[in-house]
């Protein structure tokens, strides 16, 4: 039970904020990434929100996905470079195709646009929990962008067959 | 042959082939309704007269005769076992995050809405693309979280690619990943078989929502024609 702390309080401080928003992982991200700010002057630069992340509470066996949505309201194109996690010792990104999954280095996310991690298509592959999950937990997902930087999200373990808007 | 696939390239055109033939498996499934033909959208659809949401397959594949281990330890013959039961088959491998469990979850979902004679009619197999990690043991911790009356299958795969080939389903020996990973590449559609003659007569593509398999379910458990 040592090695749980640093899970714990991310877990706890996630559940606060989740509390507070109201399940809006939206908010989270918002407040978490400081945009606006960030690159270049404020007309141009990438502008990046993250949304609807979850992720499916694993089966058993601790091999979990994480989806989400980063939205782009920016002029400027930015890509997700890498993820890293507190709580997981490693989060790759991998992409379904209809038979199998390839790793994928980055993933573009578009000016005025979304990139979208979802069933069946582009998501996270996250391995080697500190803790093993339940229902509830939250974990820290740090995204890190080439324009943007590193924005860091509290994703909300759900149910297996979770989709977001609905309960 | 299945060596080559380490190469991403390979891997590339394996995923190629793949979507080749899932297309061609919904031109089969459309060759059915052999109705009038239109652009791409038109060719996964289902006869137009079949009660079922999913696509409904022109060619009945015959249940494939498979003999391989369940997740108690024991031999399971599944022509024998599933014969004049309604069957949904579905291949793939455990530590999949993606693909597998949202399948199986939603399965899982649609199969918890039949009243509990109407599950009593259905048996759902998974059977293992992955047979050297997943032992009865790991298949069923796994299944369980998505059903406990799952049925989980292990053993030979070679076995296992000849029954997938069977069904156009392709299947590939498994990849282990510099960092340890495992990828299997395996068609992920679900096959349903009805218990009037133990033939595939539906077919769910890997992506099909579960309110699909909430209508289809309770029409399949009570063999109800495509």
């Amino acid at each position: 039970m040592k090695g749980t702390l640093g899970f714990r309080r991310t877990a706890l401080a996630g559940a606060v904020l989740a509390t507070a928003l109201g399940g809006g992982a939206f908010l989270v991200a918002c407040g978490a990434g400081g945009q606006d700010g960030g690159g270049a002057s404020a007309g141009g630069a990438a502008r990046l929100s993250v949304a609807d992340s979850y992720i499916p509470m694993p089966p058993a066996g601790g091999m979990a996905a994480g989806y989400l949505t980063v939205r782009n309201e920016g002029g400027e194109d930015d890509e997700l470079v890498r993820v890293s996690s507190p709580g997981a010792s490693s989060v790759t990104m991998h992409r379904s195709t209809a038979s199998t999954m390839e790793q994928v280095e980055k993933l573009d996310v578009p000016a005025h646009g979304a990139l979208q991690l979802a069933r069946g298509g582009t998501h996270l592959m996250i391995m080697g929990w500190q803790k093993a999950p339940v229902l509830g937990d939250e974990l820290e997902l740090d995204l890190t962008f080439t324009r943007t930087g590193t924005i860091s999200v509290k994703v909300p373990v759900k149910e297996l067959t979770y989709r977001p808007g609905q309960q | 042959m299945p060596r080559s696939a380490r190469t991403p390239r390979a891997a590339r055109l394996a995923g190629a082939t793949a979507v080749a033939l899932a297309a061609a498996l919904a031109l089969t499934a459309c060759g059915s309704s052999g109705s009038e033909t239109a652009g791409p959208a038109k060719v996964v659809q289902q006869k137009t007269d079949s009660p079922y949401e999913g696509t409904v397959l022109g060619k009945h594949f015959d249940k494939p005769d498979l003999q391989l281990t369940d997740t108690s330890g024991q031999p399971y013959d599944l022509r024998q076992k599933t014969g004049g039961r309604t069957t949904l088959l579905f291949f793939g491998y455990t530590s999949c995050p993606d693909v597998c469990p949202t399948t199986m979850g939603d399965i899982g979902v649609a199969m918890k809405k039949l009243t509990p004679e109407e599950r009593q009619k259905v048996d759902v197999v998974f059977v293992s693309t992955d047979p050297q990690r997943d032992t009865p043991q790991v298949l069923r911790a796994w299944l369980d979280s998505m059903g406990s009356d799952f049925i989980g299958l292990t053993g030979d795969l070679a076995k296992v690619k000849t029954a997938a080939k069977a069904l156009g389903i392709l299947i590939e020996d498994p990849v282990t990943n510099p960092d340890g990973t495992v990828t299997s590449t395996h068609g992920a559609q679900v096959l349903a078989f009805l218990p009037s003659d133990d033939k595939a007569h539906v077919l769910y593509l890997s992506g099909t929502e579960v309110k699909t398999f909430e209508h289809d379910l309770p029409l399949l458990a009570r063999g109800v024609a495509a």
